[in-house]
């Protein structure tokens, strides 16, 4: 792979309360696990995949449409991970927010 | 959603006196609490120290957002807390945190809970805005600039 790879793909926001503080720490968190940056796009907005209030900015319900870009030697790991985390429809076991 | 709608004015706090989390989390709720009579202060602060244990609400540059469900509430309410000095909210880029936004939210709170996280954060995200909230000298200093900020957006 080399260094200046690109990635991009749209996923489906499957949380039940949408994109809201855990599962956007846990996105951050992961984001954190990888070389490349990081960006989540949202309608025509682009922001921070390592900033918690960046992301939670966006405001995503479950089922918006999120663009995940990244930009490195990992590229193609990092969408794929962060998109199946963005899919996930039950972020943690229990009920809280 | 305006944030003004929500945020308690009388529970705000210009300079935390605690420093520990648990200790700034009960110094917020029992202002929540004497603000809004129908919250009992050691019942919030249960649920914001429970929902803390899941992953800290320190979210980074300086901001924390705890947050935790009320069975009986019938509307989002809010409060806000600054610390000059800083206090270790166990955030997780393990920064001192300055500027907390304390969301009480109904059981079944709908879209509104995103809405509202996304506002404040939407704030709080803007190094300008926590500049401003860290100038304040005063409390109406303080609200002000959150309310310019509201009425702004």
């Amino acid at each position: 792979m080399s260094a200046g790879e690109e990635q991009e793909a749209c996923f489906t926001v499957g949380a039940e309360l949408g994109l809201h503080a855990r599962p956007a720490g846990e996105f951050v968190a992961l984001a954190g696990r990888f070389e490349s940056r990081i960006q989540v796009g949202c309608g025509d907005e682009w922001v921070d995949g390592r900033s918690i209030l960046s992301l939670l900015s966006l405001g995503a319900r479950r089922g918006t449409l999120l663009r995940l870009r990244a930009e490195g030697a990992d590229a193609a790991a990092a969408v794929r991970a962060l998109g199946e985390l963005v899919e996930r429809s039950t972020p943690a076991k229990t009920g809280k927010t | 959603m305006k944030l003004m709608e929500i945020l308690e004015a009388d529970a705000v706090i210009l300079d935390l006196g605690a420093q520990g989390k648990r200790d700034v989390l009960a110094e917020m709720a029992a202002g929540v609490a004497k603000a809004q009579p129908r919250i009992d202060a050691e019942q919030l602060l249960e649920v914001l120290l429970e929902r803390e244990k899941l992953q800290s609400t320190g979210i980074g540059d300086g901001v924390a957002i705890p947050h935790g469900k009320l069975v009986g509430l019938d509307r989002l309410v809010a409060s806000f807390a600054r610390s000059s000095e800083g206090v270790d909210f166990e955030s997780i880029d393990g920064q001192p945190t300055h500027h907390i936004f304390l969301l009480v939210v109904p059981e079944h709170s709908g879209g509104k809970y995103l809405k509202a996280l996304a506002r404040i954060s939407r704030f709080f995200r803007d190094p300008l805005f926590r500049e401003k909230l860290s100038a304040s000298a005063t409390l109406d200093d303080l609200i002000g600039t959150i309310r310019d900020a509201d009425e702004k957006f």
